[in-house]
C-alpha cells in the first residue's frame, strides 16, 4: 500500500516538476506524453535561406504548436558540422543550441515552439552559426483598415470612430478602445460613462460613438483586437473644431457676393442715368426709322425704363 | 391701346447704345442680334457659372454621400434620393420659373433662385436627420435651381441668334469644368470641415448666381408688356388665359413640339445612366477606386470638349442643327450599348476609350438639344417651351436611373441595363425623325404667333424676318 502511494507521490512530483518546467519564459521542446493539456493544432513555418538574412511574418491567433524551421545551404567550404541556436527578441536560447549536419548538401535547423500566450510572440531568429540568420515575426494580424486621414467633428455632436478588421482573417474575441493620454494609453469603459461613450461591436466591425464632443477629445484612440494568443492595435484621430472655421471662408464669399451685386446694379443704375440725361433724342430717331406704327415708342421707353430701374 | 413689342423695340436699341453700337438695320424687334459685342459674352459668361452652379454642383453632391451613409447610418439609396427629389423639383417647376420671368423680369427671378439655392444647401449644413436633407438639399435647392437655369438658359437662346450654338456649347460646358475642377476641391473641404462645412460653403458658393442674375438686363421681353388691357378685369377666364399665356400652354398643341417633347423625353431616359452607374460598372470589372474615378474624369472633360466644338461647328452651318443633334444622338446611344461590351473584355484601354467618345457625344448632344428649340416654336416662345420641356422630360429622367438599377438587380450586372438606356437613345432618334421638314436640306421657317391685331402684323412680319435668317445658314455669320 505505502509503495503504491509512494509511487503516485513520485509520479506527482514528476508531474508537477514538468509543469512547472513548462511555466518557464524560454519556451522549451515538449513531448506529448508529459503534456498535461490536450495536443495543441501544429503549424510548420519554413524558410529557406537565400544570402544574408531573412524576416518572415507569422500572424497567430489562437494557441499552436509552432514549427520554424531554417534551411540554409551552406558557403564556400561546406564544413560537416556547424553549429544552430535560436533567439528570442534578441535574447539566445542557450537549452537549444544544437550541432546541425550537413545532409543533402544543406542544413537544416527545426524547432518546435509552443505559443499559448501573449508572451510567447515576439522575434524568434534561427542562425547558423555567425553567417546566416533568418527571422520570424510572431504577432497577432494586422488591424484591416486605418485611416490615416484624421476624423473631424463639430463640438456639441457626436462622432462614430470606427476600426475594421481584414474579413478575411477571423474575428476578434473582444475589442478594447484607449485613448491616448499623453503617452499613456487610457482604457476607455463605456459603463463608466454612458452618456458619453458608447462601444457597438459587431464581428469584424467595432465602432466607438462619443457623444457631446468638446475640444478634449480630440487626439488618439486606440482600438484593440483580442485573441487567444495575441492582440491588434489599430488607431484613428479624432480632431474636434468649432463652427467657426468654415464660417470664415462662408462669410468670405458673402461679402464677395454682396459687393459684386451692388456693384453691378450701381453700374447699371450710373449708365442708365448717363443715358437718360441725353438719349431721348437719339432714340426717337433710330426707332423711327425702320419700324412702322412706332409713334408711341418714345415716351413709352422712358416710362418703360423708369420702370424697370 | 394695346401695346405692342415696340417699346421692347426701344428699351433694346437704348441699351445697345449703351454698349456703343451703331443701329442696325436688322435689329428692330425684340431680340437682339447676338453676339452685339460685350453684353452678349457678358451673359453667355452669366449662364456659364450659374449652369456650373447649378448642375455642377449636383454633380459632385456624390462626395457627400459616403459621408451622410456613415452619419446618418442609413442606405445608399435612401441618400440617392437626394439627388433624385433636386433634379425632379427643378425640372418640376421649369414650367412656373418661365412663367415667373414671362410675368416678371427674369433677373429678379434668378436671383431669388440663386437666393433660394444657396439658402437650401445653407439650411442643409444644420441638418440632424435625413429628412432635413431631403427638403433642405433637395425641394429648397432644387426650387433655387428651376428658378436659375431654365429662365437663363432661354435668355441666352432668345437674345444670341448668331453663334448661337456656340454660345450655348460655351455656357453648357461649365457643366464639366466646374464638377471637374470644383471635385477634388470639395473632396479637401469635407476632409476639412466634414460635410457640414463644406455644404455651408458650396451654399455660399451658390450665391454668386445672385451676381449672374444682376448681368441680366432687362432686355427679354416680358409678356406683361404685351398682355396688359385697358380695362384691368381680373375675371376667371382673363387670369386663366394669362397664366396659360405665361406657361405657353398653347404650344402643347402643336404637333412639332409634342414629337420634340417625346424625343427629349426618352432620351432622358437612357442620357443619365452612364453617369449614374459608370464608376460602378468598372468597379465592377474589377479597377480600383481612382481608375473608375479617373474614367468619369476624363469622360467629364471629352463632354465639355463636345459641346463647344459642337456649337463652334454647328454654327458654320454645313448641316442642319437638328441633323447633327440626331447624329451625336445615335452615336450616343452606340457607344452607351458599346460600354458593357468593352468592359467584358476587361481592358482598361478599351473601356476608356469607350466612355471617351460617349462623352464627347453626351457633350454635344445636350448643348444642341436646346439650340434647335427656337427653330421649332420660334425665339419669343422659348422660354416657356423651354420650361414646358423640363418639366415633361423630367418624369423620364427619375425613372431612367431607377430602371437601369432595377435591371442591373435582376440580371447581376449592367449589360442589359446599359443597352437598354442606348436603344432608348435610337428610338428617340427615330421619333424625330417624324419632325416636319425633317428631311429638307435647310431650315424651314419657325412658326410664330397668330397675329391677333393689325398693328402686331407690321413687327411680327419682321419678326419672321429675323427668324428666316438664323445662325446656320450661311457662313456668313462672322462678326
Amino acid at each position: 500500500m505505502s509503495a503504491s502511494w509512494g509511487k503516485l507521490f513520485f509520479q506527482l512530483v514528476l508531474l508537477l516538476a514538468s509543469c512547472g518546467h513548462i511555466n518557464t519564459k524560454t519556451p522549451s521542446p515538449t513531448s506529448p506524453s508529459l503534456d498535461p493539456i490536450s495536443p495543441l493544432p501544429s503549424d510548420i513555418r519554413r524558410v529557406v535561406l537565400k544570402g544574408e538574412s531573412h524576416t518572415e511574418k507569422v500572424e497567430l491567433l489562437n494557441p499552436v504548436d509552432l514549427a520554424l524551421e531554417c534551411i540554409w545551404s551552406g558557403n564556400e567550404n561546406k564544413s560537416p558540422n556547424i553549429t544552430g541556436y535560436w533567439r528570442k527578441d534578441g535574447e539566445e536560447m542557450q537549452s537549444i543550441r544544437v550541432t546541425v549536419q550537413l545532409e543533402n548538401d544543406k542544413y537544416t535547423l527545426r524547432q518546435v515552439f509552443k505559443i499559448v500566450s501573449k508572451e510567447n510572440l515576439g522575434s524568434y531568429s534561427c542562425s547558423f552559426g555567425d553567417e546566416a540568420k533568418a527571422d520570424f515575426l510572431l504577432a497577432g494580424p494586422q488591424i484591416g483598415e486605418v485611416r490615416d486621414k484624421p476624423i473631424v467633428s463639430y463640438v456639441g455632436d457626436s462622432v462614430v470612430v470606427k476600426c475594421k478588421m481584414d474579413e478575411k482573417k477571423p474575428k476578434p474575441a473582444s475589442w478594447n478602445w484607449y485613448k491616448a493620454n499623453g503617452t499613456d494609453k487610457e482604457q476607455i469603459f463605456y459603463a463608466a460613462e454612458p452618456q458619453k461613450y458608447e462601444i457597438k461591436n459587431h464581428e469584424w466591425v467595432t465602432k466607438l460613438v462619443v457623444h457631446k464632443l468638446t475640444e478634449g477629445d480630440s487626439g488618439f484612440y486606440y482600438c484593440e483586437g483580442v485573441y487567444a494568443v495575441s492582440t491588434t492595435m489599430g488607431h484613428v484621430e479624432l480632431k474636434v473644431i468649432t463652427f467657426l472655421e468654415p464660417l470664415k471662408p462662408f462669410i468670405a464669399i458673402i461679402v464677395e457676393v454682396i459687393v459684386l451685386v451692388a456693384a453691378i446694379l450701381i453700374y447699371e443704375k450710373s449708365q442708365s442715368k448717363k443715358n437718360s440725361a441725353g438719349g431721348n433724342e437719339t432714340n426717337a430717331d433710330q426707332t423711327n426709322t425702320p419700324t412702322p406704327g412706332d409713334n408711341n415708342g418714345p415716351e413709352e421707353s422712358s416710362s418703360t425704363r423708369q420702370r424697370k430701374v | 391701346m394695346t401695346r405692342v413689342s415696340a417699346p421692347c423695340t426701344s428699351v433694346c436699341s437704348s441699351f445697345k447704345d449703351m454698349n456703343n453700337h451703331g443701329p442696325k438695320a436688322k435689329s428692330h424687334s425684340g431680340e437682339a442680334e447676338g453676339p452685339n459685342g460685350d453684353w452678349s459674352w457678358v451673359l453667355v459668361g452669366a449662364l456659364f457659372i450659374s449652369t456650373g452652379l447649378v448642375f455642377g454642383l449636383m454633380r459632385i453632391m456624390g462626395i457627400f454621400f459616403v459621408e451622410f451613409v456613415n452619419y446618418f447610418e442609413e442606405s445608399s439609396q435612401s441618400i440617392s434620393w437626394i439627388t433624385s427629389i433636386s433634379l425632379a423639383t427643378q425640372q418640376f417647376f421649369s414650367p412656373v420659373a418661365t412663367a415667373l420671368c414671362n410675368a416678371y423680369e427674369t433677373r429678379a427671378v434668378v436671383m431669388t433662385g440663386g437666393f433660394l439655392s444657396g439658402l437650401g444647401l445653407i439650411a442643409a449644413s444644420q441638418a440632424t436627420c435625413l429628412v432635413h436633407l431631403y427638403l433642405s438639399m433637395g425641394v429648397i435647392t432644387g426650387l433655387g435651381w428651376a428658378l436659375v437655369f431654365t429662365p437663363m438658359m432661354a435668355t441666352v437662346v432668345a437674345n444670341i441668334s448668331q453663334r448661337r450654338a456656340l454660345a450655348l456649347g460655351l455656357g453648357l460646358s461649365s457643366i464639366g469644368i466646374f464638377s471637374f475642377t470644383l471635385s477634388p476641391l470639395f473632396q479637401l473641404l469635407v476632409e476639412m470641415y466634414t460635410w457640414r462645412g463644406a455644404l455651408l460653403i458650396m451654399g455660399g458658393l451658390s450665391l454668386n448666381i445672385m451676381v449672374c442674375g444682376a448681368l441680366i438686363r432687362p432686355q427679354w421681353c416680358s409678356k406683361a408688356l404685351k398682355k396688359v388691357d385697358s380695362k384691368p378685369r381680373s375675371s376667371c377666364a382673363t387670369v386663366l388665359r394669362r397664366v396659360s399665356s405665361y406657361l405657353e400652354l398653347p404650344v402643347l398643341l402643336e404637333r412639332p413640339y409634342l414629337t420634340y417633347t417625346a424625343t427629349i423625353t426618352i432620351f432622358n431616359a437612357g442620357y443619365f445612366v452612364p453617369y449614374v452607374h459608370l464608376v460602378a460598372l468598372s468597379r465592377m470589372t474589377g479597377f480600383s477606386e481612382y481608375q473608375a474615378a479617373f474614367i468619369m474624369s476624363a469622360t467629364g472633360v471629352t463632354d465639355i470638349l463636345g459641346r463647344v466644338t459642337t456649337g463652334w461647328f454647328s454654327d458654320l452651318g454645313y448641316f442642319r442643327t437638328i441633323h447633327l443633334l440626331s447624329l451625336w444622338v445615335v452615336l450616343a446611344g452606340l457607344f452607351i450599348i458599346l460600354l458593357p461590351v468593352s468592359s467584358l473584355t476587361g481592358s482598361y484601354a478599351a473601356l476608356m476609350a469607350i466612355s471617351l467618345l460617349y462623352g464627347f457625344c453626351s457633350g454635344a448632344l445636350s448643348s444642341l438639344v436646346f439650340a434647335v428649340m427656337p427653330m421649332i416654336v420660334g425665339v419669343e416662345r422659348v422660354m416657356g417651351a423651354l420650361g414646358l420641356l423640363q418639366l415633361i422630360e423630367s418624369g423620364a429622367g427619375l425613372l431612367g436611373a431607377p430602371l437601369s438599377g432595377l435591371l442591373k438587380d435582376m440580371t447581376g450586372n449592367y449589360t442589359v441595363s446599359f443597352i437598354v438606356a442606348g436603344s432608348f437613345l435610337i428610338v428617340g432618334t427615330l421619333i424625330m425623325t417624324t419632325l416636319p421638314h425633317y428631311f429638307s436640306r435647310t431650315d424651314p421657317p419657325p412658326p410664330h404667333r397668330v397675329p391677333h391685331d393689325v398693328k402686331d402684323r407690321g413687327v411680327h412680319l419682321e419678326l419672321e424676318h429675323i427668324n428666316n435668317s438664323p445662325s446656320d445658314t450661311s457662313p456668313k455669320g462672322a462678326q
